[in-house]
C-alpha cells in the first residue's frame, strides 16, 4: 500500500530537519532583530558615533557621562516619580473596581461597566494622550471647566511642573486601568465560592472577607501586574512626548523620551545605548527583587 | 433567581443560597460606577461632537456632548492638510501584514516545539522565551542603524520584517498546541500525511481561538504603534496613522479641536467597531495572555 517505506532512522532525520525549517524563519529574524541588536547595544555603548562620521571607539566613557550627566539624574528620579504615581494608582483603582463589579448586580449592567472601563485601553496611546491634551487645555479644556462649577481656580495642567506629572498619571490611568480591571476579576473569579460561604457562616464581614479570602488569594495577580506595569511605567514614552514633550523645563522627561532625543534628535547613538543599557539594568534589577520580595507576601 | 445570572451562574444554580440584601450598598455601588463609566465615555462623546461640529465652534463651553450642526467641515480640513487617507491605508495595510506573517513563522514555530522531536529543542525553546525580557526600546538604537545599513530606512519593510518575531506569539501557540489530542495525527500520520499536511490541515483548523487571539493582539498592537513608526519613517507618505495624529497636531497650536477631533474620531471609530464585534474574544485574549498593547 504504501508507496515510500522509510526506516526509522530516516524517518527521524527528517521529522528534525522539518523542525529547524519550521523554526527558522523565527530564529532567523530572532538572531537579526532581537539577540544582534542586544549585543550590539552593548558594543555601540563603547564608542562616540553620530552617524555621520566614523564611530571612534572611546571604552566606558558614555557610561562615565551617565554620571557626570546632571540632567539624567533629575530624568531618572521623574521616571521613577511618575512610575511610583502610576503604579500604585492603576492597582488600587483596578482593584477597587473589579472588587466593585464583582459585586452582585444584573449581567447588562457588568458586562456594561467592564466595557467603558476597558475600552480606552484599546485606543492607542497616542490618541488618548491628544485628547487629555484637549481636556486639560487651560482656558478652554473641560477638566479647568467643570473644577470652576466646584469654584477652583484654573490649573495649569500642562505648564506647571506640579501639575504635570498628575495630567500624565491621570492620562495614563484613564487609558490603562480597564487592563487592570479586567485581570483582577479574572483572577477573583478563580477563587472558589466555597470560601466566602464558609466564612460567611463563620460571620466574616464583607471587608474581613475581601482581607482574608480575596486579598490572599489574589496574590499572585498583584504581582504579575506589579512586575508588567513597572517595566511598562519606566519605559512610558507617549503620554510625556505628547502632553507636555517633557517639560516645563524637565519636569515630566523620562528616560525613554531622554533616550529618544539623545538618540534620534542628537544623534549620540553612543550615549543613547549607554542609557538603554542602564534603564535595562533597572528594570532586571527592580523585577529581580519584586520575585525576590513576592516570597514574603505571595500566596500560592 | 434570573437576574443572578452573572458571572456566578453555574455555582449559583448548584448552592442556591439565600444572601442578605444590601440595597443600599449596591447602590453605592451603581452609583461608584456610573461615575466612572461615564469619565471613560465622556471624553470620546466630547471628541467625536467636536468632529462633527463646524470648524469656528470648536471648544464650546459648557462642553457639547452631542453635535450641534452636524457638518463635515472637519474632515474635509483634515484631508486638506495631511494625507490622511495614506496614513489610515498604511495603518491597514502594516497591521494585516504583519498580523498574518506572524500567524504564519509563530504557528511554524509552536508547531515544531510542540510537536516534533529535534536536537535542541528545549534550549531553543528557553533561548527564545528569554527574549521575553527584553523590552522593544530598548534596542531601538542598533535596529535603527540596521536598518539604515539594510538601506531599509523609511520603506515600509522596517517595520514589517521585526514584526514578524514574536516570541510571546510563539509561547502562546505552542501552550495551546500541546493541549490538541495528538489522535487526529496520528490517524493522519498512518494514511500518509506528511509533517507540513498535519501542521496544515489539521493543526491550524484546531487552533481557531488561540489563531484569533495573537490575531487581535498583533492587529492592535500594530496599529498603535508609535515609537517605532516614529523613528523608521520620515515620509509623511509612508507614515501611519499614530505619528500622523500628531503631525496633524504640529500644523496646528492646541487651539484647534476640530480637525483634529475628526482626525481622532477615524483612529478611534474603526477600533470601537471592532471592538464591540469581538468584544468577548479581546476581553478574554487580553486577560488570559495578560498583555500590554
Amino acid at each position: 500500500m504504501s508507496p515510500k517505506v522509510m526506516t526509522y532512522k530516516a524517518m527521524k532525520r527528517r521529522e528534525m530537519w522539518t523542525a529547524y525549517a519550521f523554526i527558522l524563519p523565527t530564529f532567523i529574524g530572532f538572531v537579526i532583530f532581537i539577540v544582534g541588536p542586544m549585543l550590539a547595544s552593548f558594543a555601540i555603548s563603547l564608542f562616540d558615533w553620530n552617524m555621520l562620521t566614523p564611530p571612534r571607539y572611546i571604552g566606558l566613557a558614555n557610561f562615565e557621562q551617565l554620571f557626570r550627566d546632571g540632567r539624567i539624574g533629575s530624568v531618572y528620579l521623574t521616571t521613577f516619580k511618575l512610575a511610583l504615581m502610576i503604579v500604585p494608582m492603576n492597582m488600587a483603582l483596578g482593584l477597587g473596581l473589579a472588587v466593585l463589579i464583582d459585586r452582585k448586580m444584573p449581567g447588562i449592567l457588568r458586562n456594561f461597566f467592564k466595557t467603558s472601563f476597558f475600552f480606552p485601553f484599546v485606543v492607542s496611546a497616542v490618541a488618548v494622550s491628544i485628547i487629555w491634551t484637549f481636556m486639560f487645555h487651560r482656558d478652554l479644556g473641560p477638566i479647568n471647566y467643570f473644577l470652576g462649577l466646584l469654584g477652583i481656580d484654573r490649573i495649569p495642567w500642562l505648564n506647571s511642573s506640579i501639575y504635570s506629572p498628575i495630567a500624565i498619571m491621570i492620562a495614563d490611568v484613564w487609558r490603562n486601568v480597564g487592563f487592570y480591571v479586567l485581570v483582577f476579576l479574572g483572577g477573583m473569579q478563580a477563587i472558589p465560592r466555597d470560601f466566602y460561604e464558609a466564612a460567611e457562616v463563620d460571620g466574616a464581614d464583607s471587608w474581613k472577607q475581601f482581607r482574608y479570602i480575596t486579598l490572599p488569594l489574589l496574590s499572585p495577580t498583584v504581582l504579575f501586574l506589579s512586575v508588567i506595569s513597572v517595566i511598562g511605567a519606566l519605559q512610558i514614552f507617549e503620554q510625556p512626548q505628547i502632553l507636555t514633550n517633557g517639560g516645563p523645563g524637565d519636569a515630566t522627561r523620562t528616560i525613554v523620551l531622554y533616550l529618544y532625543e539623545q538618540g534620534f534628535r542628537f544623534f549620540d547613538m553612543g550615549y543613547a545605548s549607554a542609557i538603554a543599557i542602564s534603564l535595562f539594568a533597572i528594570i532586571l534589577i527592580l523585577t529581580a527583587i519584586q520575585f525576590r520580595l513576592s516570597r514574603r507576601w505571595v500566596f500560592y | 433567581m434570573a437576574i443572578d445570572a452573572g458571572t456566578h451562574s453555574e455555582v449559583m444554580l448548584t448552592v442556591s443560597k439565600k444572601r442578605k440584601p444590601f440595597p443600599v450598598g449596591t447602590f453605592i455601588t451603581l452609583l461608584i460606577l456610573g461615575f466612572g463609566a461615564v469619565l471613560m465615555i465622556a471624553p470620546f462623546l466630547w471628541i467625536i461632537s467636536a468632529a462633527f461640529g463646524e470648524t469656528t465652534e470648536v471648544f464650546v463651553l459648557p462642553p457639547r456632548w452631542l453635535p450641534h450642526n452636524p457638518s463635515m467641515e472637519n474632515f474635509e480640513t483634515v484631508f486638506r492638510q495631511v494625507p490622511y487617507h495614506l496614513f489610515m491605508f498604511n495603518s491597514i495595510k502594516l497591521a494585516v501584514i504583519v498580523t498574518i506573517g506572524q500567524l504564519i513563522t509563530c504557528s511554524m514555530a509552536a508547531y515544531a516545539f510542540a510537536r516534533l522531536q529535534f536536537p535542541g529543542r528545549n534550549v531553543l525553546f528557553v533561548i527564545l522565551l528569554s527574549a521575553l525580557m527584553i523590552p522593544g526600546q530598548i534596542t531601538i538604537v542598533p535596529l535603527f542603524i540596521l536598518v539604515r545599513n539594510l538601506g531599509l530606512y523609511n520603506t515600509h519593510l522596517a517595520l514589517i520584517l521585526p514584526g514578524l518575531v514574536n516570541p510571546f506569539g510563539v509561547f502562546l501557540l505552542r501552550q495551546y498546541f500541546v493541549t490538541i489530542p495528538t489522535e487526529l495525527e496520528d490517524a493522519a500520520r498512518v494514511d500518509g500525511a506528511n509533517v507540513f499536511t498535519i501542521y496544515w490541515r489539521i493543526i491550524l483548523p484546531l487552533a481557531g481561538p488561540v489563531l484569533t487571539t495573537l490575531a487581535i493582539l498583533t492587529f492592535v498592537g500594530m496599529w498603535n504603534a508609535y515609537f517605532f513608526p516614529l523613528i523608521m519613517i520620515n515620509t509623511p507618505e509612508l507614515q501611519v496613522i499614530t505619528v500622523g495624529l500628531t503631525l496633524l497636531r504640529g500644523q496646528y497650536g492646541a487651539g484647534a479641536l476640530g480637525p483634529i477631533a475628526a482626525a481622532l474620531a477615524m483612529a478611534i471609530v474603526p477600533v470601537l467597531i471592532v471592538f464591540l464585534l469581538l468584544q468577548k474574544y479581546i476581553i478574554k485574549s487580553v486577560v488570559s495572555t495578560g498583555l500590554k498593547t
